[in-house]
């Protein structure tokens, strides 16, 4: 079991990088007091606007770049409601979601070279997600007086409004950071993992993202730690299904969403979440 | 009236964009919107379509209606109407109303393990119904693939039920059994002292308790409700259209039913127009695939503009009203 596991654990590390990104981005953003649940949707444009940059370009570069773009609208579009308008965010995620589920899939059909896109080379995005931007967004959060305010975005926004800082701003600034980590994320699922786009390819990686930043109780590293269990649960469970254990493919899929649920349950129990989460 | 006009603005943007995004690949809009209306209700065997896409959408836009109306984010329709069908179909032997029946329970039961989650572990339901759906979405690959897989082994489906609805032509009872259940839900939640708990509690929670209103039971009930709705949208599309299940049975209608219940404006009623024009827009955009080759994806792209328009409406609305 012992050695399933070491073996596992590069793959782990190399699957579950767009998920780290994404929860990077979530816990920045729900720092900040919004809770984003659009994120799914948003990877999804950007794992495809990624492989119509690359496409375009040849170059796996602008690849990232268009994923980054691609983001960067989705997370406008949800700020103007969720921010600037203060919509309620649990309806405008879903919209979100919706929105791009119907969008990908439209364009998926009208564009038929997504299925292919050119091969990432040099992996430079994995080191990145794992070992500098934690460290770089830790610094930010917690180390300077940027990230105090929009720290204090999200426990009690009218200390930032007192001390004359506007605190949408703020939002909008953890949001388009939130934006660029998760256009990176949606690209590295389809020029490294895969590559091309799938329809609905994020399968659910945006949800799970929501999911760790609670369980890493909103802190960096809880969320490496989160991550990293649940991306070498995820490579297990391809390792158990190739060793042929006679588990059921679909019994084996549904697992990580089992154990986030548990995660859920037995540690939301004493998390405490930033005050004004999801507040207007 | 106010938000009659909301609403039809919503509508037209949607399908005016469905338009714009068409034309933007190069199809004619005048073409696209001439199959979205001939394959929704021009002819007989459109309308019929329309209707029986409408069913599923209307009650798992009550469903929403009611979790929202107390409050509570049920944003696991999907799993629940998976659940319910799974129940109804094994429930089916014992006849149509067994398997009814069933897939409300099922329902039910479902959307309550979010509830128990967060009545003693503080678990938020936003985030467990959306797990649940996934669960339930690999719970029944599983049954469709093992246990429940048809005699023959040869697709990832299961035999067909004997239990049907009662049907004229290919209009089953189950569109009866949905507009009782929104007239039902009406009368429920505004005309009964139970219904103005349920409402209160959505409205707000503190003063709901102040007033002497046991806030956790109106959650918990809600919410076994909004997933027995759900559910009985999963036991009527399989007792009255698949007669199978299969893997991609739920075709989103939970997510849908989000769209369904807010251009309703959360009013049970109002949910039956909602759902016939969201079945409609459904039931043309599949048209629009067979004829034109463009995704019937685009009926999600619709749903969701017109749940943003909406959000912009109320938005703008709030705000005057607050400054």
């Amino acid at each position: 079991m012992v050695a399933l596991i070491l073996a596992s654990l590069p793959l782990a590390i190399l699957a579950a990088t767009p998920l780290l990104l994404a929860v990077e981005g979530e816990l920045v953003v729900q720092r900040s007091g919004i809770i984003n649940l659009g994120i799914e949707g948003m990877l999804l444009v950007a794992a495809m606007s990624a492989v119509l940059a690359a496409n375009a370009s040849g170059s796996t570069s602008i690849g990232f770049l268009g994923g980054i773009a691609g983001a960067a609208l989705a997370a406008i579009l949800f700020g103007i409601f969720a921010i600037t308008l203060r919509a309620d965010q649990i309806v405008t995620g879903t919209a979100i979601n919706l929105f791009a589920v119907g969008l990908t899939s439209f364009v998926y059909r009208e564009v038929p070279s997504l299925t292919t896109a050119p091969r990432a080379g040099t992996d430079f995005v994995m080191p990145i997600a794992w070992i500098a931007l934690p460290i770089v967004l830790a610094l930010l959060l917690w180390s300077t007086s940027f990230g105090l305010r929009v720290r204090a975005c999200g426990e009690n926004p009218e200390v930032v409004r007192a001390a004359g800082h506007s605190v949408a701003l703020h939002r909008w600034l953890a949001l388009m950071i939130e934006a660029i980590l998760i256009g990176l994320g949606g690209a590295y699922l389809s020029l490294v993992l895969t590559s091309g786009f799938a329809e609905n390819m994020t399968a659910g990686r945006g949800f799970i993202a929501l999911s760790i930043v609670i369980f890493g109780r909103w802190k960096l590293k809880g969320a490496l730690l989160g991550t990293a269990i649940f991306g070498l649960a995820a490579a297990l469970q391809y390792a158990l299904q190739a060793s042929n254990r006679g588990l059921p493919f679909h019994v084996l899929l549904a697992v990580p969403y089992v154990v986030t649920l548990l995660i859920l349950c037995g540690v939301a129990g004493r998390v405490r979440a930033p005050d004004s989460l999801g507040k207007r | 009236m106010r938000r009659f006009v909301v609403a039809l603005i919503a509508a037209a943007v949607a399908i005016l964009l469905l338009a714009l995004s068409g034309a933007a690949f190069g199809h004619s809009p005048r073409e696209l919107l001439a199959l979205l209306v001939e394959g929704s209700i021009a002819s007989r065997f459109a309308i019929e379509g329309t209707l029986l896409k409408s069913v599923p959408l209307l009650l798992t836009g009550l469903a929403v209606v009611v979790a929202f109306r107390a409050g509570v984010w049920n944003i696991g329709a999907e799993g629940q109407f998976i659940v319910g069908a799974l129940a109804a179909l094994l429930a089916a032997r014992w006849g149509v109303a067994a398997a009814l029946i069933a897939s409300m329970l099922a329902g039910a039961a479902w959307a309550s393990i979010a509830t128990a989650m967060r009545m003693w572990r503080n678990a938020p339901e936003v985030l467990t119904t959306i797990l649940l759906n996934f669960i339930a979405i690999h719970l029944l690959g599983w049954c469709v693939n093992g246990p429940l897989q048809e005699h023959e082994q040869r697709y990832p489906q299961t035999d067909a039920i004997d239990a049907s609805l009662p049907s004229i032509g290919n209009l089953h009872a189950g569109i009866a059994i949905a507009i009782v259940a929104s007239i039902v839900a009406w009368w429920l939640l505004y005309r009964t002292a139970e219904g103005l708990r349920l409402r209160a509690t959505g409205f707000n929670p503190f003063a709901a308790k102040w007033a002497g209103i046991h806030v956790n039971a109106q959650i918990v009930r809600a919410m076994a409700v909004s997933g027995a709705l759900a559910g009985l949208a999963g036991g009527i599309e399989l007792a009255g259209v698949t007669h199978r299940l299969f893997e991609r049975f739920a075709a989103g209608y939970g997510y849908s039913g989000i769209a369904v219940a807010l251009l309703a404006n959360l009013h049970p009623l109002a949910t039956i127009l909602s759902a016939a024009f969201f079945g409609a827009l459904a039931t043309g955009a599949g048209e629009l695939q067979r004829t034109a080759g463009i995704s019937s994806a685009v009926s999600t792209f619709g749903q969701a503009v017109v749940m943003l328009v909406l959000i912009l409406f109320s938005a703008i609305e709030e705000k005057r009203w607050s400054r």
